[in-house]
C-alpha cells in the first residue's frame, strides 16, 4: 500500500529528474570499466585519516598506499626488512641499518637525518603512538645508512612496533613544512597525486617511477572515504569501488553479483578484565575471578555477533605470546558454583560500562556471571564516555579491546603493577618474576617461551578472560583486481597486500 | 523593512555568544579528559597531564574563554587536537559539502511541497487532495537514512542512473556537482515537502475560502490567476513561518544524510569529533551550524515581514 502510494505521488517527480540527469552527460569517470583498463584500483576503507602526519591515527588501508615503515612483521610473525635491512638491538639502543637507493616521492632521500625526522614528530605527536616511543631517549645518526636509538630501559617490542600503522616515514621536508598532515608523503610505491583527488572524496595516489622495489600491479589508487557500510556495500555492488572493507549484514547486496568475492581474518579482539583486584576488592580473590570467567558462554556471543569467535586466550597461534597449555575458561556453571563457594560466597556487586558497540556482549556476559550468584549490573555510556572511563578504575570490571601486538605491551599496559590499566596496582610476585624473566631475555630465543609462561601466569589468575575475536571482512570485484589476501601485519583491520594486487584484465 | 532588518541584525550577535556560551560548558561538562581521549587508553597519567597542558586545558575556564573569544573574532577557532590542522580551514573545507545538501533538500522541500500543497487546496476534498494527503503522510513516516538508501539501490546500484559516491566539488564540475546532489537532496527533502505540502494544503484552503476570492471570481478574474496571485500570497504567510523550523531540522537531518552519501561535511566531522572530545572543532562547529541556522531564520523573517507587514516593528 505504501508503495503505491509512494509510485502515485513522489516517484514520478524522481524519475523525471533522474531521468534528466541520466542524459546530463557522461558519467565522472568512476566507472569500472575505466578502472580496470586504466590499471586503476578504487578503494575504500571507511574515512580518510584526518591527518596523514606520521604518528596520526591513521587507517592501515589508507596508510600503507604512499607509506611504508622500516621494518615488517612477516606471516609467523617475524621480523622482516623494509626499508631498514638490518638491526641489532640490546636493552640500551637498537641500530638499524637503512636501505640504500630509497627516495621520497619529493626527492628527498631516505636516510638516517629521515628516521632521526620521523622518530621524533612520532615523539612529539599529539596521538595515541606517542607514548610507544617515549622509550627513546635519543637518536643519533652514525651516518647515512645508519641509526641508533637510544633507549631508556630495555623494550623488546621496539621492532614490533616499527612494523605498525603508528610509525610512517614521512619525508622529513613535508614534515618540516606541515604540508604531511594533508598531503602525504613517503617511500611506498603510490605517491599522492593532489591534481587528480577531490577533497574530501577521493584521494588519487600513481605509482611512483623511483619506487626502490618491485613494480606493482596498478598504475593508480584512487582511496575513498565511504563510511556507512550500506553506502559502501552499494559502491562496490555498482562497480564504483573495486575494494574495501565490509559487514556480514550487507552481504545481501552482492546476492547474485559473482564477480564479488570476500574474504574474512582475524584481526579486532576484546575481552573482559578485572580492575577492582586490591585489597577488600570485589576481585581481589582469585577464585571469584575465576567463577566469573566459568559463568561466561563466549559462545552465545559468537552466535549472536555474527562476526566474531571465541578464544581461549589473547594472542593467536603463532604469535609471540601465544601458549598453547592455555584452555581458557570453558563455559562451566557447576565449577562456577563451586568456585565462590570455595571463596565463602561473598557478596559480588559490580557495574560494568557498556557502550553501543559492546553492549550486547556485555550484557549476555552480565546475565552469565548472574548464574553463578554475582549481581552485575550493565552501564550504557555515549562512546566518549566509555573511552574515558571503561577502564579508569571507576568500574570494578570492563571489557574492552586489546590492541597490544606483543606479550610484553599486553603486559605493560594491564598487568604490571604499574600499568595504566591496572588501577589496582597489584601484580603477584608470580607474574612479576615470570615477567622479568621475559624481559630480561631481551630478544633471544628464550624469549618467546618465557613470554609465554607469563600469558599462562595471566590466564591461571584470571586477570582476563572472555577473549573475542572480531572478524575482518574484505570484499572486492574480482572483474577488476585478483591477488586479494589479508595482510601479514596482525591486527591491523581495514588492509589487504596492496603489493600482491594484480589487475584482473576485465571490466565489471 | 529597515526596521526589521535591524531588529533581527540585532539579535544575532547576542544569540550567537549565548550558543558559544552553552557549547563551552557543555565541554566541561563531558566526562574524561581530552588528552586521554587523544593518546588511547594506555597513556599514563605523566603523558596525559603532559598533553593536557600543551593544549591549555589545564588553564582556568574563565582563561580559557576569554582567549578563544579574543581568538574567535579574528576568525581564529584553534587547532584541531586530532589532526592538527587549522579548525577554520577544516570546517571550510566541509562547509560546502553541508550547504549544498541543505539548499538541494531545501529546493526538493519548497517546489515539491508547495506544489503538491497547492494542487491538494485547490482540489480540496478531491481525489488529488486524498492522493496527496496520503503520500505526504507516507513522506513524513520515512526515515531520511532509510530513503536514502533505497534510492541508492534503486536509482545508483539497479539503474546506474547516477552515482553512489555523490559529492563533486562545484568548482571540479558543476554538471556532476548537479548530479551527484539529486538522491540526497530527495533523501533530504522529501520529509520536509510532505509537512510544507500539508500547511500549504490547508492554508490554501483557507484563502480561497475567504470573502476576496469571491469578489475577485465575481469581477471575472480567472481562477489560475486567483490561485497563483492573491490566494498562494496569502498562503504563505504560514508556509514561510514553517519553512524556518523545517530548515532547522533539515541541518540536523543532514548530517544522517551526509553519512549514507558519503558526503564530506561538517555532520560526519561533528560526529567524531564529538566522539573524540576534539572540543575546538565541536565549538566552532555549532557555532557554524547556528549561524547557518540564523542566517536561514533571519531570511524567512525578512520574508514574513515583505509578505506580511502586521509582522514589521511599528
Amino acid at each position: 500500500m505504501k508503495k503505491a502510494l509512494l509510485r502515485s505521488s513522489v516517484v514520478p517527480a524522481m524519475v523525471a529528474a533522474l531521468a534528466l540527469a541520466g542524459c546530463s552527460g557522461s558519467s565522472d569517470g568512476s566507472d569500472s570499466d575505466g578502472s580496470a583498463a586504466s590499471g586503476t584500483l578504487a578503494a575504500n576503507w571507511g574515512g580518510f585519516p584526518e591527518s596523514w602526519a606520521p604518528g596520526a591515527e591513521m587507517e592501515a588501508g589508507y596508510m600503507r598506499v604512499p607509506y611504508e615503515t622500516l621494518v615488517a612483521l612477516g606471516e609467523g610473525g617475524e621480523i622482516e626488512p623494509v626499508l631498514a635491512t638490518e638491526w641489532e638491538q640490546t636493552d640500551d639502543a637498537l641500530t638499524l641499518t637503512l636501505r640504500e637507493g630509497v627516495t621520497f616521492h619529493d626527492g628527498t632521500p631516505f636516510d638516517g637525518e629521515a628516521v632521526k625526522a620521523n622518530i621524533e614528530a612520532i615523539q612529539g605527536s599529539q596521538g595515541p603512538y606517542s607514548a610507544p616511543l617515549q622509550v627513546v631517549e635519543s637518536v643519533e645518526v652514525v651516518d647515512d645508512q645508519t641509526v641508533t636509538l637510544n633507549l631508556a630501559s630495555p623494550t623488546p617490542s621496539l621492532l614490533t612496533f616499527l612494523s605498525t600503522r603508528g610509525a610512517p616515514m614521512a619525508s622529513p621536508e613535508a614534515i618540516a613544512d606541515g604540508s604531511v598532515a594533508t598531503d602525504p608523503v613517503g617511500t611506498g610505491p603510490w605517491a599522492y597525486d593532489e591534481s587528480a583527488s577531490s577533497s574530501g572524496t577521493q584521494m588519487s595516489f600513481t605509482a611512483y617511477d623511483d619506487y626502490w622495489g618491485e613494480d606493482v600491479g596498478f598504475d593508480t589508487i584512487e582511496l575513498y572515504a565511504i563510511e556507512d557500510d550500506n553506502a559502501a556495500a552499494a559502491a562496490l555492488a555498482s562497480g564504483e569501488i573495486d575494494l574495501g572493507d565490509s559487514e556480514t549484514y550487507v552481504q545481501s547486496q552482492f546476492e547474485g553479483r559473482d564477480n564479488i568475492e570476500t574474504l574474512s581474518y582475524p584481526a579486532i579482539r576484546n575481552n573482559l578484565q578485572f580492575f577492582d583486584r586490591g585489597p577488600g576488592g570485589v576481585f581481589e580473590d582469585v577464585d571469584v575471578r575465576r567463577a566469573a570467567c566459568y559463568a561466561i558462554d563466549q559462545q552465545v556471543v559468537a552466535d549472536l555477533a555474527g562476526d566474531m569467535v571465541s578464544a581461549t586466550q589473547h594472542f593467536a597461534e603463532g604469535e609471540p605470546g601465544y601458549n598453547d597449555q592455555i584452555d581458557g575458561y570453558p563455559v562451566d556453571t557447576d565449577e562456577a558454583n563451586s568456585l565462590m563457594q570455595q571463596a565463602g560466597n561473598p557478596s559480588v556487586s559490580a557495574e560494568i560500562l557498556a557502550t553501543v558497540f559492546n553492549e550486547d556482549q556485555i550484557q549476555v556476559y552480565a546475565d552469565q556471571m548472574g548464574e553463578a550468584g554475582m549481581d552485575v549490573s550493565v552501564q550504557s555510556a555515549p562512546p566518549p564516555q566509555y573511552f574515558s572511563e571503561w577502564n579508569s578504575g571507576r568500574y570494578p570490571m570492563g571489557l574492552g579491546s586489546n590492541d597490544e601486538l606483543t606479550p610484553y605491551d599486553w603486559y605493560r599496559a594491564w598487568f604490571a603493577a604499574d600499568a595504566p590499566g591496572n588501577p589496582s596496582g597489584v601484580e603477584s610476585d608470580e607474574l612479576k618474576a615470570a615477567a622479568d624473566a621475559a624481559i630480561a631475555a631481551g630478544a633471544s630465543e628464550e624469549a618467546d617461551a618465557l613470554w609465554a609462561d607469563v600469558t599462562k601466569v595471566i590466564a591461571d589468575e584470571a586477570l582476563a578472560c572472555g577473549h573475542m575475536v572480531g572478524e575482518e571482512l574484505i570484499a572486492w570485484n574480482a572483474d577488476v583486481v585478483t591477488g586479494v589476501a589479508p595482510s601479514s601485519q596482525p591486527w591491523e583491520p581495514n588492509l589487504v597486500d596492496y603489493q600482491a594486487l594484480q589487475p584482473a584484465g576485465g571490466g565489471s | 523593512m529597515g526596521k526589521l532588518i535591524g531588529y533581527r541584525l540585532a539579535l544575532v550577535a547576542p544569540q550567537l555568544v549565548l550558543v558559544s556560551l552553552l557549547v563551552f560548558s557543555m565541554t566541561y561538562m563531558v566526562p574524561g579528559s581530552p588528552a586521554a581521549a587523544i593518546l588511547g587508553a594506555q597513556a599514563n597519567p605523566e603523558r596525559i597531564a603532559e598533553l593536557e597542558s600543551q593544549l591549555g586545558l589545564d588553564a582556568p575556564p574563565l582563561q580559557r574563554l576569554v582567549e578563544w573569544y579574543g581568538a574567535a573574532f579574528t576568525g581564529d577557532f584553534g587547532t584541531s587536537y586530532s589532526s592538527s590542522l587549522p579548525v577554520t580551514d577544516t570546517l571550510l573545507e566541509r562547509f560546502p559539502a553541508t550547504l549544498s545538501l541543505v539548499l538541494g533538500g531545501l529546493l526538493v522541500a519548497v517546489v515539491l511541497g508547495i506544489g503538491l500543497g497547492v494542487l491538494a487546496g485547490v482540489r480540496a476534498g478531491g481525489l488529488a487532495d486524498r492522493t496527496v494527503a496520503a503520500a505526504t503522510a507516507v513522506g513524513l513516516a520515512i526515515p531520511e537514512f532509510w530513503l536514502g538508501l533505497v534510492l541508492t539501490l534503486v536509482f545508483a546500484v539497479q539503474l546506474g542512473w547516477v552515482p553512489v559516491i555523490s559529492w563533486t566539488p562545484v568548482t571540479d564540475d558543476p554538471v556532476a556537482w548537479a548530479r551527484g546532489l539529486i538522491l540526497p537532496s530527495l533523501a533530504l527533502g522529501i520529509g520536509a515537502a510532505a509537512l510544507i505540502a500539508r500547511q500549504t494544503r490547508g492554508a490554501m484552503v483557507q484563502a480561497l475560502s475567504s470573502p476576496f476570492v469571491d469578489t475577485l471570481t465575481a469581477a471575472g478574474v480567472s481562477r489560475r490567476r486567483i490561485v497563483m496571485r492573491y490566494a498562494l500570497k496569502n498562503a504563505m504567510v504560514p508556509v514561510l513561518a514553517s519553512t524556518g523550523i523545517t530548515v532547522t531540522i533539515m541541518i540536523g537531518a543532514s548530517f544522517v544524510v551526509e553519512k549514507v552519501f558519503a558526503f564530506p561535511g561538517v555532520g560526519d566531522l561533528m560526529l567524531r569529533s564529538v566522539i573524540g572530545k576534539d572540543f575546538p572543532v565541536v565549538q566552532a562547529g555549532v557555532l557554524m551550524i547556528a549561524c547557518l541556522v540564523i542566517v536561514v531564520n533571519l531570511l524567512i523573517d525578512l520574508g514574513y515581514g515583505l509578505l506580511n507587514p502586521k509582522a514589521r516593528p511599528q
